[in-house]
């Protein structure tokens, strides 16, 4: 038996051509859909000047959907923390955990994307300092009535989140982490690294040993809550589930690769320009709901991950593919998966 | 025939030990209750760390009630504009217009507060330039870019936004302005001045001659929708509205210079309903029906408003008494002033 949580994750982004009020409707029918179904999570992220794709915000599209699917956590996978103020994302996130009986997960990450740092008017050199104190100062304003600090970019002056969040301490902090380095930091400061979705399985396996040894290092022990978050797509068999999800997913992997994401990975994984079978293998989950649950078995006994948030949808993916897919997951994987 | 829109600014802040989550959902039986009663637009104001009350965020305050009223108008009054990035700004209010069909209405005004100004890492001189810079590069941004702009505070390196606006070109722009040179910049920058609450009518008057010169000298029309923000608050008879709005509305009148922080008046004493009659003549709408829509009609013809923002809870009406108050409002007071009109 596996105790693993499924989420489901709502890039939300599309191409340029396409009617985002249509898609902004599909949205919410999906919302609806993963609420009734069982699964756990919606997670959407974050990203500024996303062309050529089209793309909803983050804080006020979680906010919106939320009224789609009130049981569902609400993922804030991630939120770019160095291009913001800790003031404005620790009330922000404070409201949500209000308007939603207490759902926020506090997803947190660097970023690498010029355009973003200089929107913000900060930069790459400035991001890991500015992650740091911004998540000091986010933690101090959900637990201390009144905070003073001074900090590189802003001061609390007698500063108070204006509403502490429902959850308690604050909500769960997953630190989104490629390198080795920023994984020692998600074990020192958050409540768990969160596993991106680019990466090798067998570098997530590597890494998590770099993870397990920081975690004793900071006197932490191993989180129950650990996520990871994966390309996932199923049909009957492996050959249809390749063949329908590869033009979609070819695509965004080329885009990714040309935003410069896989500079950002680790040393012998940093390549996300692959051909599209030798990207698939060992990374996505791509197959039949037995290969599938049997993969994510796999994952949760060499890794421990036990929230398992899904993409299954990639810019120009039709919706009853989605749904299908959504469907597929749930009455096929997740019984497998629980079952062991 | 001109019409009068009517709109409700949700009350803002809470004392510290209140429930925000019942808080909220009071809320979204206000924000429904508007919707079924023909109400044209909800309000939502900006603020951090209120500490010792407890506020809701803006951004995901209006963007959570949409779909409670997706009929109504979404004023976000105000974003407190120098305090925030220009590329964060056009992208958060295009993804809500375009969630909500094409409904916001983008207020912004300077901030005043200085915990504000520190949280966010900006400077209080100079935050006129930094407003104006946002503003700019904001309706660039709205306007499809690529945009390519190097600012005091933020460079865009071929910018855009990632969603299209609904409403074209962009959201109305209402600027929030007290001092004249604020209603110089409104009449310059904005789709229109958006009247504070505070001041009195005749006031009012005064500056809106500043406004109407202040347009003419760059060519723009007076615009067609004029809102204003007031304390409404209404009952069938004059006194029960004084009775009842009395309480909340003297905690807002005491933090006016006027009344002095020595000046604390005894309950029950004659003076204080005069001095309340002294402060809330031209400037609060507190009444009968009758009263409340005739003095609407006043401000429409005095200075050419065609849209009330109301603020009617103040602080600790009971959530009855609020809903009571809409109903009453939308079915006796409403029709009146479209009548008027």
């Amino acid at each position: 038996m596996a105790d693993v949580q499924f989420g489901l994750m709502m890039r939300a982004q599309f191409p340029a051509e396409d009617d985002m009020q249509l898609r902004f409707r599909e949205l919410t029918a999906q919302a609806h859909l993963a609420d009734k179904l069982g699964y756990a999570s919606i997670t959407n992220g974050m990203h500024y000047s996303s062309a050529p794709f089209q793309d909803f915000q983050q804080l006020p599209f979680l906010s919106r959907i939320m009224a789609e699917a009130p049981n569902l956590r609400l993922n804030f996978g991630i939120i770019l923390l160095s291009l913001h103020k800790p003031l404005d994302i620790a009330e922000s996130l404070a409201t949500v955990d209000i308007l939603s009986g207490g759902k926020v997960i506090f997803g947190a990450a660097l970023g690498y994307r010029d355009v973003e740092f200089l929107a913000f008017g900060t930069s790459t050199k400035e991001k890991v300092k500015r992650f740091e104190e911004n998540l000091i100062a986010i933690k101090r304003l959900w637990t201390e009535d009144v905070v003073n600090m001074k900090g590189s970019h802003f001061e609390l002056k007698d500063a108070s989140a204006a509403t502490k969040p429902i959850q308690k301490p604050h909500p769960p902090i997953w630190i989104g982490a490629n390198a080795d380095v920023a994984i020692k930091r998600a074990a020192r400061m958050g409540d768990c690294w969160y596993v991106n979705p680019h990466n090798r399985i067998d570098t997530i396996i590597r890494q998590t040993d770099v993870y397990r040894r920081a975690l004793d290092e900071a006197g932490k022990p191993f989180p129950k809550e650990f996520p990871a978050r994966r390309e996932v797509f199923v049909a009957r068999s492996r050959e249809e589930a390749m063949r329908l999800c590869k033009p979609f997913l070819a695509k965004k992997y080329k885009a990714y690769h040309e935003w410069g994401q896989d500079k950002a990975m680790p040393e012998g994984d940093n390549d996300l320009g692959l051909d599209f079978d030798d990207l698939v293998r060992d990374r996505f989950l791509v197959g039949s709901p037995d290969e599938v649950a049997g993969q994510i078995l796999d994952l949760n006994r060499q890794t421990g991950i036990n929230h398992l948030i899904m993409s299954m949808q990639w810019p120009g993916m039709p919706q009853q593919m989605v749904l299908d897919t959504i469907t597929m997951v749930a009455e096929e994987v997740f019984p497998r998966v629980r079952k062991g | 025939m001109k019409k009068m829109q009517f709109g409700v600014m949700l009350r803002g802040v809470f004392p510290q030990g209140d429930d925000m989550r019942t808080r909220f959902a009071e809320l979204m039986e206000q924000a429904r209750a508007m919707e079924r009663l023909g109400y044209d637009s909800l309000t939502k104001g900006s603020h951090f760390s209120t500490y010792p009350m407890q506020e809701m965020v803006q951004i995901p305050f209006l963007s959570r009630v949409m779909a409670e009223c997706p009929s109504l108008r979404l004023n976000a009054g105000i974003v407190l504009l120098a305090l925030h990035k220009p590329l964060e700004v056009a992208e958060n209010f295009a993804t809500m217009d375009l969630m909500s069909g094409g409904k916001m209405i983008f207020g912004c005004a300077l901030g005043y507060r200085d915990v504000e100004f520190k949280g966010f890492g900006v400077e209080r001189k100079g935050a006129g330039r930094r407003f104006e810079e946002n503003l700019d590069a904001i309706k660039k941004l709205w306007a499809g870019g690529p945009v390519t702009m190097k600012g005091s505070h933020f460079e865009l390196e071929e910018a855009r936004i990632s969603v299209p606006l609904v409403q074209k070109p962009h959201p109305p722009v209402w600027l929030g302005a007290n001092a004249d040179k604020a209603i110089e910049r409104a009449a310059r920058l904005g789709d229109c001045w958006y009247l504070n609450p505070h001041q009195r009518l005749d006031t009012f008057q005064r500056q809106m001659e500043i406004y109407k010169r202040a347009l003419d000298a760059c060519g723009k029309p007076f615009p067609k929708e004029l809102p204003m923000r007031r304390e409404v608050f209404c009952a069938p008879t004059h006194e029960e509205a004084v009775r009842i709005a009395g309480p909340f509305l003297k905690s807002m009148y005491e933090a006016y210079e006027e009344w002095g922080q020595d000046k604390v008046m005894p309950a029950g004493d004659n003076d204080i309903s005069q001095r309340y009659e002294e402060l809330a003549r031209d400037r609060f709408i507190v009444g009968s029906p009758d009263e409340v829509a005739e003095e609407m009609l006043r401000y429409h013809r005095l200075l050419g408003v065609n849209h009330i923002i109301m603020s009617v809870q103040g602080t600790g009406l009971p959530q009855s008494q609020v809903l009571e108050t809409f109903e009453l409002m939308a079915k006796e007071v409403f029709p009146k002033v479209q009548q008027g009109m």
